[in-house]
């Protein structure tokens, strides 16, 4: 792990057209290959800001750099072929097969004609097999429609999808929101064990704090767009965590 | 109570008082409607036309006289029976060959004796003429089988051209996928030109361009069928969900990849049922525009009809009924294995 930012946040801010203010000034750095937990309740910018690292959402202020590179419309196509997401809905077509939806994962490296004719290179092919059978897929499941499988398997099939085009930043916004406990802890155990193994850096939003303290080598918070917490996940105790969480449900009322 | 029901904040269920399903609004929706009713009766000439079935539902009943059944009666018992075989006088025909029969036919002399004046004893004189007629026992039958598979085949490429120019029409009428508004609106506008005009109306057009035959059928059933299609399939794209396009926009995908791999898998059901619904009313489409000269079974209707062949329309009709029902029962069954 080289040391020195990989991902960075320059006050980073953002006013949505009706002028709530999601983001407000976040600066922080993740180094390579940390994973890194985004906590905060509700509103407090985190899905904001994960999504500004691959230019889902435009900022209004402030600056974003992956691997040094600054993410604006002009950088876009280079940010995105370094990040890979993964959705708290996992944002599979539930209708179309695990093949397909991992073959859609890198279908941005196809030539259009190839994808539009379903001739998918056989690099492209072997990958998907590759990853599914890392991620505790079987081979059964490849013809398998999304709509079949478990809510566990599909964030499987989700981060192995995000891992298609060999990513250096994995970000991953409630990766875990809709599954059940046990799957939640296999899918982010998933998520350290492959991003270790890459050395890909990871930016995870969480709700369940216990996970961000088991998983993460890092907690950031947000409330109100602003960064209120940033240290090493030990430190990140229930006074902090009932402060972050209680004053927000302040402001609320 | 009702100063409990005004006061307090919590109130008791049993106090709740359920909306009216019926409301004020409602209300004046149903008396609306029934002025409007009233008011375009007369004209539709509402009044005669419940008049008169009311009239052919008695007599029907009493057996007694009326317009209407007499009128359809006339017609109908001019369709029976129902012409089966074809008889050509053999002098007509083109080419004939009579060592070369079609299958199953025969040739039918007929002896017809004529009393003539002859010009020169000036005396009658018995002539024999013998007209030859080349009879095939189903050959009206065949005639209206392949004017009947004419005219599917019309619907089928109709179906077909619409299916093919609705595709980018409705990429470009999508609100989520078109380039550019310009391109949207272009593209609004022309599905909504060619729903405006109906298959028979571009048809009447397309046979003083095209001259009589399948080809004006055809394109008046495409370009009307790629409007319709157009409109479905791009309020379907715009419908869809948009997270998985959204998932793959994030890894740098182009609009053609996003339709392909996040839309086209989710709208792919419908599409195939709007399609499948094309091509049954273009079948029956097809019969309409061919009224027109546009081709296929319509065109044999109308000729016969207008040369008062009523037992020529008879088979037809029959014929026509036939396969509809034939193509539901095969439209259904694809759908059911489909989905």
């Amino acid at each position: 792990m080289s040391a020195g930012p990989h991902v960075a946040f320059i006050g980073a801010s953002k006013r949505f057209p009706g002028g709530f203010e999601a983001l407000a000034g976040v600066t922080f750095d993740v180094p390579r290959g940390q994973f890194c937990a985004l906590v905060g309740p509700s509103g407090s910018g985190k899905s904001t800001l994960l999504r500004a690292v691959n230019g889902l959402t435009e900022l209004t202020a402030g600056e974003v750099r992956v691997g040094g590179l600054s993410v604006s419309a002009a950088s876009l196509p280079q940010v995105r072929r370094k990040v890979g997401m993964a959705h708290q809905d996992f944002g599979l077509v539930d209708r179309a097969s695990v093949a397909e939806n991992m073959i859609a994962g890198a279908v941005a490296d196809i030539a259009t004609w190839r994808a539009l004719l379903g001739l998918y290179p056989v690099a492209c092919r072997a990958k998907a097999c590759a990853l599914l059978a890392e991620v505790g897929l079987a081979p059964e499941h490849l013809a398998r429609r999304v709509s079949e499988l478990s809510g566990g398997q599909r964030q499987r099939v989700g981060i192995a999808r995000a891992l298609m085009r060999d990513p250096e930043v994995l970000v991953a916004d409630e990766p875990v929101a809709s599954l059940d406990p046990r799957a939640s802890d296999e899918v982010l155990e998933l998520m350290r064990r492959e991003a270790r193994a890459r050395n890909v850096t990871v930016l995870c939003s969480l709700h369940q704090l216990d996970l961000a303290r088991r998983f993460a080598d890092r907690i950031v918070a947000l409330r109100g767009g602003r960064l209120v917490f940033d240290g090493p996940a030990a430190a990140f105790d229930g006074a902090t965590a009932s402060q972050i969480y209680g004053g927000a449900l302040e402001s609320v009322q | 109570m009702s100063v409990a029901r005004e006061s307090a904040p919590t109130e008791a269920a049993s106090n709740w008082r359920f909306p009216a399903s019926l409301r004020r609004r409602g209300l004046a929706g149903w008396v609306l409607l029934l002025a409007v009713v009233l008011a375009s009766a007369p004209s539709v000439e509402a009044g005669r036309m419940f008049r008169m079935t009311g009239e052919a539902a008695t007599a029907m009943v009493t057996g007694g006289r009326s317009q209407v059944l007499d009128g359809l009666g006339a017609i109908g018992r001019q369709l029976v029976p129902l012409q089966i075989s074809e008889r050509r006088e053999v002098s007509r025909i083109e080419d004939f060959d009579p060592n070369r029969l079609p299958p199953f036919s025969r040739i039918e002399t007929v002896e017809t004796r004529t009393e003539r004046l002859d010009p020169e004893t000036l005396q009658m004189k018995a002539t024999t003429e013998r007209t030859a007629y080349l009879v095939e026992p189903v050959g009206y039958l065949a005639h209206v089988g392949v004017k009947l598979w004419e005219t599917l085949m019309i619907a089928f490429w109709g179906t077909l051209l619409a299916v093919l120019m609705s595709a980018p029409l409705a990429f470009f009428s999508a609100r989520n996928l078109t380039p550019s508004p310009v391109l949207y609106g272009l593209a609004r506008g022309i599905v909504s030109l060619l729903r405006a005009v109906p298959e028979l109306v571009s048809a009447l057009f397309l046979v003083v361009a095209y001259g009589f035959g399948p080809i004006a059928g055809v394109l008046a059933l495409a370009l009307h069928g790629a409007g319709f299609l157009g409109k479905f399939y791009a309020e379907d794209v715009e419908a869809a969900d948009p997270k998985p396009q959204e998932a793959l926009a994030a890894t740098g995908a182009n609009r053609l990849k996003v339709l392909r791999f996040a839309i086209l898998p989710q709208v792919l059901p419908q599409y195939i049922g709007y399609t499948l619904y094309v091509l049954d009313r273009n079948f029956r489409m097809a019969t309409v525009v061919g009224l027109v000269g546009a081709g296929g079974i319509g065109q044999e209707l109308k000729g016969r009809f207008d040369m008062y062949n009523y037992h020529h329309v008879g088979t037809i009709l029959v014929a026509m009924f036939a396969t509809v029902f034939l193509i539901d029962q095969v439209s259904a069954r694809m759908r059911r294995a489909h989905f």
